[in-house]
């Protein structure tokens, strides 16, 4: 019985992940822009600097030609740090990072709000907001079937999984996991700080990337109830002071790949899909042996075509002394997984939070936190290689992309 | 509109509380006293569970209490649960919330997630009958807590230092988060202090506030509470610190809401507050001792309640001399100055077993029950209403690790 419930949660999944891929290579995308309201950037767990963002905006891109619109205010939002888009396109989940724009020790919750999407102008309609359950929320995603959004709360050291209802509106709560300790370095590690959280291709468990412990966790994730279970073994144990930041599972969803903000490394693991468990394969450098400074890798992702995977990394060398930051640009073994360093770009901007490759795998998008602008750069599908346009919008502030095809 | 809108909902709310309240019960009948526990394990230490395996319990309990004579029936499992260690009853006496402390019964730092479960109470024989169950958004949740109207729980998450609250819906059921406050910070006693500890949370009389004790930052908080949306909303007014390394654990409102009193875990300090009700504001009257002068060892503090005649105090006190050496536990008395509200001490009365976590007092305020912990009794005193004395009644139940006690009527 409990099988057949899982086909039948799978082939709904699967069902819901279609449209994706019919309408990705055609037409137009809204390309919506999260940002931070209150500052510019955290430094030393404390906000730093100004922002006249005023919530979520919104561009439409046309792939074909590399033309996008200058952006304009979808919603007004405080502190919209991380989006996920449902699904079914129609919807947009947006993490209120810090209301009080004061950090970790003193917003004493987070928020997170649904949007419908407007199908012809872009903009958002709020439907509702609800506490995240967490702290300093700084990542969310949608499971495959739209059912539920899953959360992860830097600041508070949880993971959380909030029922969607059927209009999208968001619902109660249906996990909560706690984790902690700490790790090695100090000034980040003094407690537990789950980065991220992506259920797994097939829907049946969630991973959890642990920048406070080192650890890559891996949750059973039942999509019937929307809750959360340890897996055995509960965790992958990552590099001491690595800080495991994103974490994105190749296409075929053989492998994962977890990237570390600290220590700029990219763990690739084989995932056994039917257990649930990971087995190191590589240990892939970001940074140059020679590099003398601070390295704070950010984000991670693969492109469309499976056989590049990207990640940046923001660097400094001293007080205000910024870069250089880089996009590293990796070759993917389609047998074994392993990584090859194609090149490291840099990102036309300093720190690079967020980047985004549209989903016809023509551009990414670099949001360069701290310069206030978005950079497209041409990928060459054949090799991976970026090359910069001379596109690129200015907004204030830009920490996380999302792409949505316009529905025609 | 929105002024007209809060008004309506507070005459709701004290129209709710007013037929829920003592006037309700002022007759001679019988009442179904609940029983929380612990299934997994006896205790919980600095944090961590001990006696693994040593809870025979399997849930929820419940007895008849017979008002006249002071008898309470053999108590039967009301409802199959993991570690209910505390739980909140609705205004309205249809419904019953449990938290679930320590699922895996692991302990704090293994224990992923707490769990909240919303019963209905079938008033011919107080059976519970499970409406859903979801998580408190926290670990180690050790209180709850029901806003005046009925509408949202409160919890206090002491493992994850968080407070929570979720609506409940017109069947009963949990729905969703609608609040969330972290608490940061820590104090003095290394052994406890390291981060905050959240251990009670409750409604104003008024419903138009929330006070937080957090024992691990030695503070007592005040929120503005929303009863519309169940939003707290920080920051409310000046929270208020109590000695250094005490341990706010419980709070109580006085019956006219002008007065609150904190009982702190470790110093057995009730402190006294004038409330004000505008302002949502704690100023200090009075530190009452609760632990003789002449004491050694360590006291742990655990409930506060008032007689329905608002007359006297009560809370106890768990003790130990040394690592093995237990007692004397005792429930302190105190009257209360009707125009100041301070405390003087009447007695200190036996408990009649050993770690009275928790006691209630009957809503016609003539007995009060202890539940000990570690002796796995739940023991009955008369109350005088004159003096506010307790004496013993030879009457007593067995329950396994009982940790919690609610009342309510039966019906007949």
């Amino acid at each position: 019985m409990r099988n057949i419930r899982n086909l039948i949660l799978l082939a709904v999944s699967t069902i819901a992940s279609l449209p994706y891929a019919w309408s990705a290579p055609a037409g137009e995308y809204f390309v919506y822009f999260g940002t931070y309201t209150g500052f510019t950037y955290m430094k030393e767990g404390l906000p730093a600097g100004a922002s006249n963002s005023k919530g979520i905006y919104v561009s439409r891109f046309n792939p074909a030609t590399g033309v996008v619109s200058k952006p304009e205010l979808a919603a007004e939002l405080v502190n919209p740090a991380y989006l996920a888009l449902h699904p079914n396109h129609r919807l947009l989940y947006v993490a209120t990072e810090d209301p009080l724009s004061l950090g970790p020790d003193f917003d004493h919750e987070s928020y997170i709000s649904a949007f419908a999407i407007d199908p012809a102008t872009g903009k958002l309609r709020l439907l509702n907001t609800l506490p995240t359950g967490g702290t300093s929320t700084c990542y969310l995603s949608i499971d495959k079937t739209g059912r539920y959004v899953l959360m992860a709360n830097f600041g508070s050291s949880s993971v959380t999984v909030l029922r969607i209802k059927e209009d999208g509106s968001l619902s109660e709560q249906t996990a909560f996991m706690k984790h902690v300790g700490h790790g090695k370095d100090a000034s980040f590690q003094s407690q537990a700080h789950p980065h991220s959280i992506d259920v797994s291709p097939d829907n049946r468990f969630a991973v959890v990337s642990d920048l406070g412990v080192d650890k890559v966790f891996v949750y059973h994730f039942d999509a019937a109830t929307g809750t959360l279970s340890p897996d055995n073994p509960p965790f992958v144990e990552a590099e001491a002071g690595g800080g495991p930041r994103h974490f994105v599972f190749d296409a075929a969803g053989k492998f994962g790949y977890a990237l570390h903000e600290m220590s700029g490394f990219v763990t690739v693991m084989a995932w056994d899909g039917a257990s649930g468990t990971f087995t190191k394969v590589q240990e892939a450098r970001t940074l140059q042996p020679d590099f003398v400074g601070s390295n704070d890798s950010a984000e991670i992702a693969i492109h469309p075509n499976g056989r590049f995977l990207y990640e940046s990394n923001r660097r400094f060398r001293g007080p205000d002394l910024w870069g250089p930051d880089s996009i590293g640009v990796f070759a993917i073994d389609p047998v074994k997984g392993t990584l090859s360093e194609v090149e490291q770009v840099a990102p036309q901007g300093t720190m690079p939070r967020q980047f985004a490759i549209d989903p016809t795998g023509g551009y990414l998008f670099a949001a360069n936190e701290l310069t206030g602008n978005v950079v497209l750069f041409r990928i060459d599908s054949t090799t991976g290689r970026l090359s910069a346009t001379k596109t690129e919008l200015k907004i204030d502030v830009p920490v996380c992309i999302v792409f949505v095809p316009v529905e025609r | 509109m929105r002024r007209i809108r809060c008004a309506l909902f507070l005459m709701v709310a004290i129209a709710l509380t007013a037929l829920a309240g003592p006037t309700a019960f002022a007759q001679d009948g019988d009442f179904f006293v609940y029983v929380g526990t612990y299934t997994g394990f006896k205790y919980v230490h600095h944090s961590k569970p001990y006696g693994f395996g040593d809870s025979r319990s399997k849930g929820i309990y419940v007895s008849r209490f017979h008002l006249a004579t002071g008898e309470l029936s053999e108590p039967e499992l009301a409802a199959e649960v993991v570690n209910p260690s505390f739980l909140a009853i609705s205004p309205n006496h249809r419904f019953l919330y449990a938290v679930s402390e320590d699922p895996l019964s692991l302990g704090p730092p293994l224990d992923h997630s707490s769990y909240v479960s919303a019963f209905a109470i079938d008033s011919a024989s107080g059976k519970l009958r499970l409406l859903n169950t979801a998580p408190a958004s926290g670990t180690s949740t050790c209180y709850i807590s029901m806003d005046r109207t009925g509408r949202y729980v409160f919890m206090a998450n002491f493992g994850s230092g968080s407070v929570s609250v979720i609506r409940v819906r017109d069947d009963g059921s949990l729905g969703e988060l609608t609040s969330f406050i972290q608490n940061v910070g820590h104090s003095v006693d290394r052994s406890i202090q390291m981060e905050p500890h959240p251990h009670w949370v409750g409604p104003s009389p008024d419903n138009r506030f929330v006070v937080v004790s957090d024992l691990g930052m030695d503070q007592v908080q005040i929120f503005r509470f929303d009863a519309e949306t169940g939003r707290l909303s920080p920051p409310g007014p000046p929270f208020v610190k109590v000695y250094p390394g005490g341990g706010p654990r419980h709070f109580t409102f006085d019956l006219a809401g002008k007065f609150g009193y904190q009982l702190s875990e470790m110093s057995g300090t009730v402190d006294v507050f004038a409330w004000d009700p505008s302002q949502g504001t704690l100023t200090l009257l009075q530190r009452a001792q609760t632990v003789p002068h002449d004491f050694f060892g360590g006291n742990h503090s655990a409930e506060i309640e008032i007689h329905p005649n608002g007359k006297f105090l009560y809370e106890s006190n768990r003790r130990t001399y040394s690592e093995t050496q237990r007692a004397p536990d005792t429930i302190g008395v105190f009257a209360i100055d009707p125009e100041k509200g301070t405390l003087t001490p009447v007695e200190q009365s036996l408990t009649g077993g050993i770690m009275p976590r928790n006691f209630t007092i009957d809503p016609n305020g003539k007995y009060l029950l202890t539940a000990n912990q570690l002796s796995n009794n739940v023991v009955v005193y008369a109350i005088d209403p004159g003096t506010g004395r307790l004496s013993k009644t030879g009457k007593e139940i067995k329950v396994d690790t009982p940790v919690c006690l609610k009342f309510i009527p039966a019906s007949r």
